[in-house]
């Protein structure tokens, strides 16, 4: 472990006020196989220390992942040298601590104990079966098994202590279908740290039929049509609207949701809360502050409740942090995040709500979001698959298709909401949802 | 750093189960990022990546592993617990390591890490002050700059040692504007692998926040783009973005050696139209995305990936390459030592043609000029691409009309290539980021202007009139 004492000591005598330091520790195991061999596996064991500290009144940053008898002098001199030269006059803090914080376990040792020959079994089997599984899956792209140890530590100069450990495991697996010289890819992952909750013949049946389904797709017609949403597209979108929530974002004029605290913002179907301390593997009793989280609601029957804070943006704006201080990685500074979304379901079954749309499309993915979408102005034009909905029912897949549309509108065209949620690896928990019209440029 | 002797312990452990090739590679990288937004410097940034990884093959079969300790005991237990995946006998016994020569043919004047940040400061703060004669519509002006030096070892059971040192910097301009229309935004980011004096006296970066902010500005004003297929004529430098995800991609061995891309197999073939010819060359020097050598010490090379329309080669890492029959071509890279290297492009660009642009422009009727390209992706497995357009205008009557934004071009890589029909002489590069397996690296896309038959557009101003 490392030895924190020096670190503090340094800072002092520096004329640093506050120090805090984050430590990310990760053990991962990794192994794909292609054609029936492994044709991968990675291992991993690092460490990571970043820190923060204020002198003068200013934040400054430094990380290393080089840990010896030189990294306590390097950390704190590039925390004063990069504190000397901020210019921003917002004020900063380092947390003392919260009174209480919830815990729960979220380390399954169970899943240390299973041997890997056992993990590895179950990813031939799972290589095997896919590629039975329908004489038009041609090819395996690529199934794997990963799982994943991490230790976060935050440690000030006030005293605080806080850790938290949690580990998960993810199988993962695509599939190419040929059907003459058409190709389509499918891919889907599983994520637990409860190794029984793996259903194999689930999976695989889904993976098939994610990819044979596409078979045959083209582009149709360019119009706008009603459209249900796949929950992995809601929570693409979803993550991007929330964006808008982020307390910095308001406050530099680039959130669409700027002056609309406590009005109407999005669809009366729409619920969306932020549930850090849910019992899933996502949970997290305390923010990369150290201060304690708590659940809430964002937006409430599609009012806009709370905008989110760190420390930092919650002093400018006169307000409590909402315990929503993260670090990209211990790399970066902390800026505001959030952790297990949810999306309120509804009642109807997805089946029952493509009945209800009749005609229009269904979205089954979207890509391209990282350059398709304005954040500022929650404008969108993005590539597609999908599937026409006719008389009720999915029928012809489509492909190649853009579609094209506004963030918050798209949320505020909502008609139903559907019960099939899903909890996705980017940690939100969404159901599929349809929408009154949906601009789509195909033929 | 380890000593040699502790070296071939390493790679022993390593070889000990059947490995055929076992390889060390080190790394120590020291990373500075600081930005000024509007007048503001907020946050700066100083730090140390560290670390090394470990591979070992056995014939089709890769095991990696990394560590940030690098201590003799820590490295012996990864070699041997990555062995341990391996059930042989040895077959192979390093008994001596010689250090090969390593040409560092990108010499810089000024060392990025010698100029203090007080300089790099005053920097962006001239930048950002040049972008406030644009007004109020700009409202927030982002200028940053990050600079890393990495020094690298390779090790491996051939016996060879390389070393290397790698310096890269990037400034990143860009403008958000705001008025009753809504919000929009442009951005510039150039970068090379040299040092300070490139960014202060080869590069004009007050003309490059100008054009950033009347770009960002006009946008406010464009129509949404129509939607359909349409002739796309798209604009040189960051415009290769659709030759780096389309084709690209898919002509790594990463894809290629597993019979997943639509390339695959097709050496010898016309995939492209006659007028197109692309070379990825990692040679160039100072650019953004060349080395001296790979990550896994091989030289890099000009290679020619398509010659007037037919393929010619791959983009190679040795590992993929014996699936292949063939050898690396000194494409093989990571981001650091905590990802196994695969094949990846360095600066890939299709070659300059005849056509000028204007002449280019008069053959279109009723099209798209997509001047300059915001990111995009690429399934490689189908071809399957889409892109953004940051600046775009409609082409009537083969005159440029009035800007547009929102379009994105969607459409199949194999198809695309056979359907650019028209290549100009203005090419150019452009620098960017490219993720994939083996982590987030730093490469560079170009093209001359280049004319699209027919393209699908998409875009929220309705049908194309």
């Amino acid at each position: 472990m490392i030895k924190l004492q020096k670190y503090f000591e340094l800072a002092k005598c520096a004329g640093i006020e506050a120090l805090e330091i984050y430590i990310v520790r990760n053990y991962s195991l990794g192994f794909s196989l292609f054609h029936g061999e492994i044709d991968s596996y990675t291992t991993n064991d690092s460490i990571s220390l970043g820190a923060r500290g204020i002198f003068n009144g200013k934040m400054g940053y430094a990380y290393s992942e080089k840990i010896d008898k030189s990294t306590p002098e390097f950390i704190i001199k590039n925390i004063v040298e990069n504190a000397k030269n901020i210019t921003s006059e917002n004020k900063v803090s380092i947390f003392e601590g919260s009174k209480k914080y919830k815990k729960y376990n979220c380390y399954n040792k169970e899943l240390d104990l299973i041997p890997v020959e056992t993990k590895l079994n179950k990813l031939y089997e799972l290589e095997r079966k896919l590629k039975e599984s329908d004489p038009r899956i041609t090819e395996i792209g690529g199934v794997g098994y990963e799982e994943t140890r991490g230790e976060t530590i935050l440690a000030n100069s006030y005293g605080l202590r806080l850790s938290e450990k949690s580990n998960y495991y993810v199988f993962y697996a695509e599939a190419v279908a040929k059907d003459g010289e058409d190709t389509k890819t499918g891919y889907k992952t599983f994520l637990d740290c409860d190794f029984n909750k793996f259903d194999l013949d689930k999976f695989v049946e889904e993976v098939k039929d994610n990819t044979i389904k596409q078979l045959g797709g083209k582009p149709c017609k360019s119009k706008n049509y009603r459209a249900v949403l796949a929950p992995r597209v809601v929570s693409s979108l979803l993550s991007a609207m929330l964006n808008s929530t982020i307390a910095e974002e308001v406050q530099k004029h680039s959130s669409l949701f700027e002056g609309k605290l406590n009005t109407q913002v999005v669809s009366k179907k729409i619920t969306i809360s932020e549930k850090p301390l849910a019992h899933n593997i996502f949970f997290k009793g305390f923010d990369d502050e150290g201060v304690a989280t708590y659940n809430k609601d964002i937006i409430k029957n599609g009012v806009l409740k709370t905008f989110l804070y760190n420390i930092e943006t919650a002093l400018k704006d006169g307000v409590q942090t909402t315990g929503n201080g993260y670090r990209s990685s211990s790399k970066s500074p902390v800026e505001t995040g959030y952790n297990n979304i949810f999306l309120k379901p509804g009642k109807l079954s997805e089946e029952k709500m493509i009945g209800k749309v009749k005609n229009g499309i269904y979205i089954d993915s979207i890509t391209g979001l990282h350059a398709g979408l304005n954040s500022q102005s929650g404008n969108f034009s993005l590539q597609a698959t999908g599937f026409i909905i006719k008389d009720g029912k999915i029928s012809d897949p489509v492909n190649l298709i853009t579609v094209a549309g506004n963030l918050v509108k798209v949320f505020q065209d909502v008609t139903m909401v559907a019960n099939n949620i899903e909890l996705l690896t980017n940690a939100t928990s969404v159901p599929s949802i349809a929408i009154k019209s949906i601009m789509v440029s195909g033929n | 750093m380890i000593s040699k002797s502790q070296a071939i312990e390493i790679l022993n452990a390593g070889l000990a189960t059947g490995a055929d090739f076992v390889e060390i590679f080190i790394e120590e990288k020291y990373n500075n990022n600081l930005s000024i937004d509007n007048d503001k410097i907020e946050t700066i940034s100083s730090g140390i990546i560290y670390g090394a990884g470990i591979r070992l093959l056995r014939d089709l079969r890769s095991v990696y592993g990394y560590t940030n300790d690098l201590s003799k005991k820590s490295l012996l237990t990864l070699a041997s617990t990555l062995a341990a995946s391996f059930q042989g006998e040895r077959i192979l016994e390093v008994k001596k390591l010689t250090k090969q020569k390593v040409k560092n043919v990108h010499t810089t004047s000024r060392h990025l890490n010698e100029v203090t940040k007080e300089e790099k400061i005053s920097f962006i703060t001239k930048i950002s002050d040049e972008m406030k004669q644009f007004g109020d519509k700009i409202v927030r002006r982002i200028v940053s700059f990050g600079d890393n030096t990495q020094k690298i070892v390779i090790i491996n059971s051939d016996g060879k040692i390389f070393e290397d040192t790698r310096e890269r910097g990037r400034l990143y301009i860009s403008a958000l504007t705001s008025d009753k229309n809504g919000i929009e935004s442009s951005g510039v980011g150039p970068g090379a692998s040299k040092g300070f004096e490139y960014f202060e006296k080869e590069i004009d970066a007050l003309a490059l926040a100008r054009n950033v902010c009347e770009v960002a500005i006009k946008k406010l004003t464009a129509k949404e783009c129509p939607s359909g297929k349409m002739p796309v004529v798209i604009g040189n430098g960051f415009g290769g973005v659709i030759f780096h995800e389309a084709c690209g991609h898919p002509l790594e061995a990463s894809s290629v050696s597993k019979n997943l891309s639509v390339f695959a197999n097709k050496l010898g073939q016309q995939i492209a139209a006659p007028v197109v010819t692309a070379i990825d060359d990692g040679t160039i020097v100072n650019e953004w995305g060349s080395n001296n050598i790979d990550d896994e010490g091989n030289k890099t090379q000009k290679t020619t990936l398509i010659k007037d329309g037919i393929l010619v080669n791959y983009l190679i890492d040795n590992f993929n390459g014996r699936r292949m029959g063939m050898k690396g071509n000194g494409a093989c890279r990571r981001q650091s030592y905590a990802f196994e290297p695969t094949s990846r492009m360095s600066n890939t660009y299709i070659a300059a043609g005849k056509s000028t642009v204007d002449e280019i422009i008069k053959t279109v009727k009723l099209g798209l000029y997509a001047k300059s390209l915001g990111g995009g992706s690429v399934n490689p497995t189908t071809g399957d691409f889409n892109f953004a357009a940051d600046e775009a205008y409609m082409i009537r009557n083969g005159k440029i009309a009035e800007m547009v934004k929102g379009a994105t071009l969607i459409g199949n890589g194999a198809e695309v290539l056979l359907n650019i029909d028209m290549v100009g002489n203005d090419i150019k590069l452009a620098q960017g980021m490219c993720g994939a397996s083996s982590g987030s690296i730093p490469v560079d896309v170009g093209q001359p202007t280049i004319r699209v038959s027919e393209i699908t557009v998409g875009g929220r101003g309705g049908a194309l009139k």
